[in-house]
């Protein structure tokens, strides 16, 4: 959602609307004015009634031609129709004599006040007001003539004057206000962008964040907990494995990105092979899950078809791989088990991946502050696309975290 | 949300606050109509008092669209467009008890007239269906007076051609009214539309660029210590003492980073933008991570602020805190005054936008420093 209309198109859009605005207050007058000439010719059987109806029938439907085509051309066709319905108005009204003094009358005041309201092509205060004037003094030039035709009195309409007035002052207002250029000032549409480019490098960092913590910090942990000695083969591995997939790459772009092209996608279908499953080449899979496993030294029962990972995009079987990898790192180093088990099933337009120990357990509210794995890399991650992670764990039975996903994703 | 239940105000804020000074205009003008109708015809009036009880109406209807869509006041509320509306309906049944019996024609009665200009003013305020809505009934009422009048005068004009003639002004004008609400929320809704679909375009692009700069980061620069020491230890034969060390170091900075990276906000990175573009500081004090509850909207809006603050020396410091409890959000922009502070009236362009989001704004200047105060309630 981007807040208001922006400098550059609030001059178009302000006259587009202004010029509708009279539109339907013609389209009102002209209907008034074909109601009152079916009824005068109805009731009171005036044969010129007919004639009044129909000429503001097809000023209206002229005016309709302006307002969806608004070209020079449509707008003088409707000003000279308005010009000549007025003229003919005039003349037939006063000819009658009987009911109004002057052409300063209600009836001809209808199709003058349309003409004024013209709208007219172009935009801009200074076009519009100039079509306006051209109405206004079109009708009040055909409005005389007729009144000289019927041998009446001309006098100036004071509704066509007025409504000519409203039309000076709304676009004079329009044109003085958008000087001012208070919508550059205030910035909301750069303020808009910013707010994106900000909600993506929020995300971007969360991610690369993530990324660090999976790759590097369970190995510092690991050497500085090894102290001085020769190096653990389990560890070597393990670093060998994550640098492995990071060294060479941008490492914070390319997170479980769809682009990630061919060497991923062997190594997911070799490690869907150890897992047992036979996925097409290019379905998603738990790679990272069971590699991370296998360097952890941690063997994983698996329930379940590893296929209905095919309804996640790539961005969020990745995203759910990795969290379920960092769900199995942390039975490997905490639950102390050499064994866990997974369950993969899909309903309800949702994956659920169940990973159980029979480990230690613990008690999430004791786990410290600063102990992020759970935090980031699990419910972060997974939250971000959308799902949910529910966890039981109870000290000396063991520990199970369900990961729910929404089917699609990027 | 549909183009229906939106008005101008709503969609398109600076557009409403701009549009404030056209009510009292129109409220002017239609007082002037009250005035010299009421002189024009005087010969008519039979009810001195009646009359400028009518003027008296006109005058209060005007008043209060003017105060209903004053900036300090908003957001215009439905309410307000039925009581101006009928303030003004009191003026034109005042004037027609002031001229009863002696109503010779209804072509200079600015009852009419009157209720529709002030229709009219209010027009950015309102949803064209409202407007609509109050043209209608507003022109019901007064065809009920049409039909005591035409009683009065013994009128052989047709009632019905009476009545067309006596709405016509008001039912034009709040048709104008309606027409201008409607185009102008479809085409600010039509332009964010089309500002939504480029965004998304946009974003692949972004986000690309982002990711570069994200290298950049306080991560990706600890990520460049950590990677080149963990592939020394994978070649090396033993790990010693140091690396031991080393090790340690490593993990509590990567955890003191990944800590405040998980707890930072995008109010943070804000902030560190205008700090960083504007060299003034820039403080954040959110606790509980309020900023996270924001939404875009409310996000665009305390940016355009604290981008506009930080901007051409108006602020030489900006501090901002968020308190949180359990029914809403405080939001407290503070900025020390600079070689050029802002003034009322530019900050009063981000309290109109503020206020268009759902959040409640108050602005306090003095000699010293700038405070906007905003607060939303949460659903």
């Amino acid at each position: 959602m981007t807040l208001g209309l922006p400098g550059h198109l609030a001059r178009d859009s302000m006259s587009r609307a202004l010029a509708h605005a009279g539109h339907c207050a013609a389209w009102v007058c002209l209907g008034i004015g074909g109601v009152i000439g079916v009824i005068g010719a109805t009731i009171d059987g005036d044969p010129g009634g007919w004639t009044g109806a129909a000429l503001a029938a097809l000023m209206a439907a002229l005016l309709v031609m302006v307002a969806r085509h608004p070209t020079v051309t449509s707008t003088l066709l409707y000003l000279i129709a308005g010009a000549a319905t007025v003229l003919i108005l005039t003349s037939t009204v006063m000819e009658l004599g009987t009911r109004f003094d002057t052409t300063n009358n209600v009836v001809i005041a209808l199709p003058m006040v349309a003409l004024v309201l013209v709208g007219g092509a172009g935009v801009g205060s200074v076009i519009a007001i100039i079509w306006a004037t051209l109405g206004y003094g079109l009708g009040e030039a055909a409005a005389f003539l007729g009144a000289a035709l019927a041998g009446a009195t001309w006098s100036p309409n004071f509704a066509a004057a007025t409504a000519f007035g409203i039309v000076l002052v709304v676009r004079t207002f329009d044109g003085v206000t958008r000087r001012s250029d208070s919508r550059r000032e205030t910035g909301l549409h750069r303020a808009s962008q910013q707010t994106r480019e900000l909600a993506i490098r929020h995300d971007y960092e969360l991610r690369a964040t993530a990324r660090l913590h999976d790759t590097a910090l369970s190995h510092l942990v690991a050497i500085a907990a090894a102290g001085s000695g020769p190096v653990d083969e389990r560890l070597r591995d393990g670093i060998r494995q994550d640098l492995g997939l990071i060294v060479g790459r941008d490492w914070a772009i390319d997170h479980g990105t769809a682009a990630e092209g061919g060497p991923r996608m062997m190594r997911a279908a070799d490690a869907a092979t150890r897992a047992g499953g036979t996925p097409t080449e290019t379905a998603a899979t738990l790679e990272t899950a069971f590699a991370a496993a296998a360097n952890a030294g941690l063997d994983v029962q698996m329930t379940g078809d590893l296929a209905v990972l095919g309804v996640l995009g790539p961005g969020r079987a990745a995203a759910l791989d990795a969290a379920v990898a960092q769900c199995l790192v942390n039975v490997a180093r905490h639950a102390d088990v050499d064994e866990a088990e997974l369950a993969i099933g899909f309903s309800d337009g949702e994956v659920t991946v169940a990973v159980m120990d029979s480990g230690v357990g613990f008690d999430e509210r004791e786990v410290p502050e600063d102990r992020i794995g759970l935090r980031t890399s699990i419910r972060a991650r997974i939250e971000q696309e959308g799902g949910t992670v529910r966890l039981w764990s109870t000290k000396g039975v063991g520990t199970t975290i369900v990961l729910t996903v929404p089917e699609g994703g990027e | 949300m549909s183009r229906m239940r939106l008005t101008q105000q709503e969609a398109d804020p600076i557009g409403g606050l701009t549009a404030a000074p056209i009510v009292p205009i129109g409220a002017v003008i239609a007082f002037a109509a009250s005035v010299v109708l009421t002189i024009a015809h005087w010969d008519e009036v039979g009810a001195p008092i009646a009359a400028a009880l009518g003027i008296a109406f006109v005058a209060a209807a005007g008043v209060t669209a003017s105060l209903s869509a004053s900036p300090q006041f908003a957001p215009f509320t439905a309410d307000r467009l039925w009581v101006i509306v009928a303030l003004a309906v009191g003026g034109a049944i005042a004037e027609y008890i002031s001229t009863i019996g002696a109503n010779r024609y209804l072509y200079d009665d600015y009852g009419p007239a009157v209720v529709g200009l002030l229709i009219l003013s209010v027009a950015p305020f309102c949803t064209w269906i409202s407007l609509v809505l109050a043209g209608v009934l507003a022109a019901a009422v007064l065809s009920i007076l049409v039909v005591g009048s035409a009683a009065a005068t013994m009128t052989t004009v047709p009632l019905v051609s009476l009545f067309a003639v006596s709405s016509a002004a008001v039912l034009s004008l709040s048709a104008a009214a309606a027409g201008y609400s409607y185009a102008i929320v479809d085409e600010t809704l039509a332009w964010q539309r089309d500002a939504n679909r480029a965004a998304l375009r946009r974003d692949a692009e972004l986000r690309e660029g982002i990711a570069r700069s994200v290298q950049q980061s306080r991560i990706s620069v600890l990520g460049r210590e950590v990677l080149p020491f963990l592939a020394g230890v994978m070649t090396a034969d033993r790990i010693t003492v140091a690396d031991a060390d080393r090790a340690r170091e490593l993990a509590e900075a990567l955890r003191r980073a990944l800590k405040e990276g998980i707890e930072s906000t995008w109010l943070d990175d804000l902030a560190a933008t205008v700090r960083a573009s504007r060299s003034i500081p820039v403080v954040v004090v959110d606790p509980d991570a309020a900023a996270r509850d924001l939404d875009d909207d409310q996000r665009s809006a305390l940016t355009a602020l604290i981008s506009w603050l930080g901007d051409g020396r108006r602020s030489s410091a900006i501090r901002i805190a968020l308190a949180a409890d359990t029914h809403g959000r405080r939001i407290s922009v503070v900025a020390d005054a600079g070689a050029e502070p802002p003034a009322r009236r530019d900050l009063d362009r981000f309290a109109a936008v503020a206020r268009a989001v759902s959040m409640r704004a108050e602005v306090d200047i003095t000699g010293e420093n700038v405070s906007v105060e905003l607060s939303h309630v949460l659903e």
